[in-house]
C-alpha cells in the first residue's frame, strides 16, 4: 500500500463510496425488476427486460460509478483485504431492504447481519492500525 | 427453488469471482505501466464482460425472488475471492483475514437461510 493517495484520492474513501453506489443500485434494480416483472416469460429468464425500468438504468449508472471507485481501490489495496470489507453492503442492504422496501427480518437474519459485522470487524482491524502507525 | 435457479445463481457467482480476480490483476499492472497497455485493456475487457453476464443472470433472477433472499448467495462470494486472490494472486493471507472471511460468509448465508 506505498505511495498511497490522500483526500478524494484516498483508497478506502474509494472504498466507502463504491460500497455506498452498490446499496443505492441494489434497493435500485429490486424495485426495478420489481416493477416490470412477466415471470410467466420465458425470455425475462435473461434479465434483460429489466431494461424496461428507468430505475434499472440509474442503478446501472451507480454500477458504473460503483466500478470506477473499485477498480481505484484494487490499484492500491489487495484483494484480500478490499473485498471482505466491500461485504459491508450485505449489512446495509438487508437494512435498506426493511426500512426501503418494506421486507421483514426475522431474528435469525438479524443474527446473521451481526455475525457479518463481526466478521468485518477482524478483518479491518489491522487495516485500522496500519494507519495508526502512518 | 428450481434446478434452473440454482444453476443460474452458480453461474453468476463464479463468473463474478473470475472477473474481481482478472480486474485486480489488471489494477496490479497499470501500477507499472500506463492505463493504455493492450494487457490491462483485454483484462478490463474480461473483467467487465464477466460481470456484465453477472448483472444479467441476477437481473433475472430478481424477477423471481426477494432481494434479501436472493442477495446473500453473494456472500460466499468473500471465501472464494479472499482464498482464490491468495492462490492465484499470491496475496498474503493471515488467520485473521481467513476469520473474518469465514464470519462474514456465515453471517451472509445466515441471513439467507432465515
Amino acid at each position: 500500500m506505498q505511495h498511497r493517495p490522500s483526500g478524494f484520492g484516498n483508497p478506502w474513501l474509494q472504498l466507502g463510496l463504491s460500497v455506498f453506489c452498490v446499496f443505492v443500485s441494489e434497493l435500485l434494480l429490486k424495485r426495478g425488476a420489481t416493477d416490470v416483472a412477466e415471470p410467466d416469460s420465458a425470455f425475462s429468464w435473461t434479465g434483460i427486460n429489466g431494461l424496461e425500468s428507468p430505475l434499472v438504468w440509474l442503478a446501472i449508472l451507480l454500477i458504473i460509478a460503483s466500478f470506477v471507485s473499485w477498480l481505484y481501490v484494487l490499484r492500491y489495496v489487495p484483494l484480500t483485504l478490499a473485498y471482505p470489507l466491500s461485504r459491508v453492503v450485505d449489512v446495509l442492504v438487508p437494512l435498506g431492504c426493511w426500512i426501503f422496501l418494506g421486507e421483514r427480518i426475522s431474528t435469525l437474519r438479524w443474527c446473521g447481519i451481526a455475525l457479518v459485522v463481526v466478521g468485518l470487524a477482524v478483518v479491518a482491524k489491522p487495516v485500522a492500525q496500519m494507519e495508526e502507525r502512518l | 427453488m428450481t434446478f434452473l435457479a440454482f444453476f443460474l445463481i452458480v453461474v453468476s457467482l463464479l463468473s463474478f469471482v473470475v472477473a474481481q480476480l482478472v480486474l485486480k490483476r489488471a489494477m496490479e499492472i497499470s501500477r507499472g505501466t500506463s492505463l493504455r497497455n493492450p494487457q490491462i485493456i483485454w483484462l478490463v475487457t474480461v473483467g467487465v464482460v464477466l460481470m456484465t453476464i453477472s448483472f444479467f443472470i441476477t437481473l433475472g433472477l430478481l424477477q423471481r425472488f426477494d432481494l434479501s433472499y436472493l442477495y446473500p448467495f453473494q456472500g460466499l462470494s468473500v471465501i472464494f475471492i479472499t482464498l482464490t486472490a491468495a492462490v492465484v494472486l499470491k496475496e498474503k493471507l493471515s488467520l485473521r483475514l481467513i476469520v473474518g472471511a469465514v464470519l462474514i460468509s456465515a453471517g451472509i448465508v445466515l441471513v439467507s437461510m432465515s
